[in-house]
């Protein structure tokens, strides 16, 4: 049996044992995630750390007598064990759930749909992760940089399913090379390879496509005085913004709790410019449309549309506390498979647009600073570079930045790319995260720079 | 505990491999939130599961599953194995035994006597403290959070390591949103989480707490009628809350051997300090002396030994503001050839240990907290984080703060909101010129340091008195 079909099984039968273990008037909605994945970590070419983790993970939500209360348990795969677990794992909720207060705003499981979606993958044999994935690397020692970073790999597993009748299944088979190739004058260039279908012929060919950019961080480093300069953001750049939109940004709850700085865009006291847009977009398939109460997301979500706002995320608790639409949000409100929309500003031309000023590639830990005015501070990080009349002088002193959103895709917001990237979300805390973005390049007219 | 996983790691070593160790997990975890006087949230989790480790010829292997089966963790073991082979013949440092000593050991936090709260018991608190502190019409959220966890950990290893430590961690937090037009401020119980810690029912005095709690609300409507913190260059003299961040990003951080060792630079990033810096790098003024101290009662990360059965126990990393000591594990240290300590450390059982923080504390010194502010001229109060961000060598900051009071002539003075700071952490230590006595000394952690590939949250912890800087760069928002 394979890992996924495993994994599947094990769904549905924690699903038959807790379903059955209901008594009436009892609902119960179940979330799924599993994997079996090895994790390469890598350091000077070499390996630091070679494992594997294999996860199934439930978490519930039951429902009784006007109580709610959430609980979560792994699954061993031993069918026996895993069913007795799950057994008395619905008496111990039962028990404990009637200890609370009543859920004010209780909403219990009510979809009924079901899907299934499956991937397969083609990935490395696990017995040549260090002829597929580091030795190609090698490539890297012509321009003395070091190869870090980490590569994992194998099937990613989420479920959903409801008392209601709701029943989903996605899984898919992946891989991710998160990779840095750093100087030994602290420059670095940042990329991933990530997939289904593993080609050592495209990995060497990302590798070698990098080389030249790190001639380019060789030259003198530039040290910029803070102040304001003509930037333009790359796509890896502008993905590290979008979070933004997530974190006391555009849900529902956090509007109604004075918890968003989006509330003056929401409000209509502040707009973006009308070359800036955003959705939540699930044709890029790269993560399931279902939540944890088994409803199922919009394919297509505008949340932004010409600077302006357009919708928040809305779950069913917030649906039913504020009086809003619900549309299939997971309870945590945040932006899946985000699209930002292209522009028509051809990418192609963004060195010889930006004139003189910053090539950002990349930025690093960014964190909101003044939350009112939606300001965001953070740092650059790999592969910034300054340019001067179209051509790039130098790699830069790393800068901190500290920006309001509002300006940077206001009328600081110059052109918006016509060429957009997926950038892949690589996230493995507690389980490999699944999903990611769509976003252009954009070209910013005097970005605030402090320190 | 029903299965023996002594017994188990004798049965499961596959032929072949050097050494096999097996670190058993358990957490138990419960959480419960109130807001606006109602029942907001509650969850009641179990996360339990092995990791077994193998060596073979200088390469650790690993493998993880939730399992306890002995056939499982067989089938654990002999993958962790295939691995470690594959690893073996390109590693970035051969390793031997010595790096998984075999400690016996066993521990539990200490607790005062006393039943902890039932979840109803909880809950009613939490209704109750959250319709106290929604006692303004400026309150537009008012929550709290209660989060206590039991982590029971074994370890045991072919060479005869045989640890088990039992961690009682309880937290919680209120928040308290105010907003009139279109301001917003927020004040929390010493930041997000920061009031997370070990022991029992002697942390949870709730007449205590519900005091606390509405005093957040009011000052966080206070907030909203203060002028902007000022935008200038001053002293600025840091509540030990606010401490407990400065000290985890800008001096925890940056030591981590594993990050100088190069092993982040892909992820969190690498640091300012060198190999060659240990024992001669001036981090700080003569005031400074930080130490690594696993054993301060209620700290988070107290513990009797770290994820490969180092002991643990105190030691100084910086004396009087020279670097001596970095937090580098057992691996790190025979990687650098430099002394470290107990400090290679996992998020639960499916993430291989790494060099993180554990208690990482800034020693007191001998000013009381009158004499701190009094010695400032010109200057500004700030307490409890709500916002940070560095460079990835852990030099260039820039956090802010929930509450500042300017300090105009030695006096505590005129309250402002927004209040933040941005600095470089190798020239902002060395601008230490007061460190506050015992008295102002606070014990605080967090759950939520994250770190490595895979990626890895674990709890840290942080304790420091009132500390002062001189002649750094201030400014508030913009509203």
């Amino acid at each position: 049996m394979s890992a996924k079909m495993d994994m599947e099984a094990r769904f549905g039968r924690a699903c038959d044992a807790l379903f059955g273990a209901l008594k009436g008037g009892e609902a119960l909605a179940v979330d799924f995630g599993g994997e079996d994945s090895t994790f390469l970590r890598f350091n000077h070419g070499k390996v630091r750390q070679l494992g594997s983790v294999e996860r199934a993970d439930l978490t519930l939500r039951f429902y009784a007598g006007g109580r709610t209360l959430g609980s979560g348990v792994n699954l061993s795969g031993d069918a026996d064990a895993d069913a007795k677990a799950c057994v008395a794992l619905v008496a111990r909720l039962r028990d404990q759930a009637a200890l609370l207060p009543e859920d004010p705003y209780q909403t219990l499981p009510a979809a009924s749909g079901s899907s299934r979606e499956e991937f397969s993958g083609r990935m490395p044999d696990p017995s040549r992760l260090v002829e597929e994935v580091l030795e190609p690397g090698d490539v890297l020692d012509s321009a003395d940089a070091d190869f870090v970073g980490l590569h994992s790999q194998g099937p990613v597993c989420r479920g959903a399913a409801a008392s209601s009748g709701a029943r989903h299944w996605f899984a898919t088979e992946i891989f991710a090379t998160d990779w840095s190739a750093c100087l030994p004058n602290g420059k670095a260039v940042k990329s991933c390879y990530a997939g289904r279908e593993w080609d050592g012929a495209e990995w060497r060919r990302q590798l070698a496509a990098e080389l030249p950019r790190l001639e380019a961080l060789k030259r003198p480093e530039r040290v910029l005085p803070p102040g304001a300069y003509r930037v333009w953001l790359s796509p890896d750049a502008v993905d590290a913004f979008v979070p933004f939109f997530s974190r006391m940004g555009l849900s529902e709850r956090a509007y109604r709790e004075g918890s968003s700085a989006w509330s003056a865009l929401r409000d209509g006291r502040k707009t973006l410019s009308p070359k800036f847009s955003l959705a939540q977009d699930f044709a890029l398939g790269a993560e399931p449309r279902f939540n944890e109460l088994g409803e199922l997301a919009p394919e297509r979500l505008p949340l932004i549309e010409g600077g302006a706002f357009a919708n928040a995320i809305v779950s069913s608790r917030s649906a039913k506390q504020y009086g809003a639409v619900p549309n299939g949000a997971p309870d945590w409100e945040g932006v899946r498979s985000p699209s930002v929309a292209s522009g028509d500003f051809d990418d192609g031309k963004a060195l010889e647009a930006l004139g003189t000023g910053l090539y950002v590639s990349n930025v690093h830990y960014l964190n909101w600073s003044d939350f009112d005015s939606a300001r965001v501070t953070g740092m650059t990080r790999f592969a910034c570079v300054w340019v001067e009349d179209g051509r790039i002088v130098s790699p830069i002193k790393d800068l901190r930045f500290d920006e309001s959103l509002y300006r940077l895709w206001g009328d600081k917001l110059e052109a918006v790319g016509c060429r957009r990237s997926f950038i892949a979300e690589t996230g493995s805390y507690v389980n490999r995260d699944l999903g990611g973005s769509l976003v252009p390049g954009m070209l910013i007219d005097g970005m605030t720079f402090t320190l | 505990m029903s299965v023996s996983v002594k017994k188990l790691v004798g049965e499961i070593a596959p032929p072949g491999a050097e050494w096999c160790g097996l670190r058993r997990v358990r957490l138990s975890a419960r959480a419960l939130q109130a807001k606006d006087g109602r029942f907001d949230l509650a969850y009641d989790y179990v996360d339990e599961g092995c990791m077994v480790e193998v060596l073979y010829r200088g390469q650790f292997g690993y493998a993880a599953v939730a399992s306890l089966d002995s056939l499982a963790l067989s089938r654990a073991a002999e993958r962790a194995l295939t691995l470690a082979r594959v690893g073996s013949a390109r590693p970035v440092h051969a390793f031997d035994r010595s790096v998984r000593p075999a400690t016996v050991a066993k521990w539990e936090t200490k607790r005062a006597p006393g039943r902890l709260p039932g979840s109803d018991e909880l809950c009613a608190f939490a209704v109750d403290a959250t319709r106290a502190m929604r006692s303004s019409e400026k309150i537009v959220r008012a929550d709290f959070l209660f989060e206590l966890r039991d982590e029971e950990t074994e370890y045991v290893s072919t060479s005869g390591a045989d640890i088990a430590q039992l961690k009682h961690v309880i937290g919680y937090n209120a928040t308290a949103v105010a907003r009139e037009g279109t301001l917003t401020q927020r004040r929390t119980l010493n930041g997000p989480r920061g009031r997370t810690l070990q022991g029992g029912a002697e942390l949870l005095d709730f007449p205590a707490i519900r005091i606390e709690a509405v005093q957040a609300a009011a000052q966080a409507v206070e907030l909203l009628s203060a002028p902007e913190c000022p935008s200038d260059r001053r002293d600025l003299v840091l509540a030990p809350d606010q401490m407990m961040l400065q000290i985890h990003e800008s001096v925890g951080h940056p030591l981590e051997l594993d990050r100088i060792l190069g092993d982040e630079r892909n992820f969190a990033g690498s640091s300012f300090v060198r190999l060659e810096d240990l024992g001669t790098l001036r981090y700080g003024s003569e005031l400074m002396n930080v130490s690594f101290d696993p054993g301060v009662e209620s700290e988070p990360a107290s513990y009797a030994a770290d994820d490969i059965g180092n002991p643990a126990r105190k030691e100084l990393l910086i004396e009087k503001g020279i670097l001596v000591r970095a937090l580098g594990s057992l691996e790190s240290q025979a990687r650098s050839g430099k002394a470290g300590v107990a400090n290679q450390r996992a998020q639960l059982w499916f993430r291989a240990p790494i060099d993180r923080m554990a208690n990482l504390n800034l020693e007191p010194g001998d000013s009381s907290l009158d004499e701190i502010v009094g010695s400032v001229e010109k200057g500004v109060w700030m307490e409890a984080n709500r916002s940070w961000s560095i460079d990835d060598y852990r030099n260039k900051f820039q956090f802010g703060c929930e509450y500042g009071r300017l300090i105009e002539n030695g006096k505590l003075g005129q309250v402002v909101r927004n209040p933040n700071y941005r600095g470089v952490s190798s020239s902002f230590w060395r601008s230490l010129f007061k460190v506050g006595d015992a008295s102002t000394f606070r014990v605080y952690g967090t759950p939520n340091c994250g770190k490595g590939e895979p990626n890895q949250v674990i709890t840290v912890g942080h304790a420091s008195p009132v500390c002062a800087f001189r002649d750094v760069e201030v400014f508030g928002g913009e509203a």
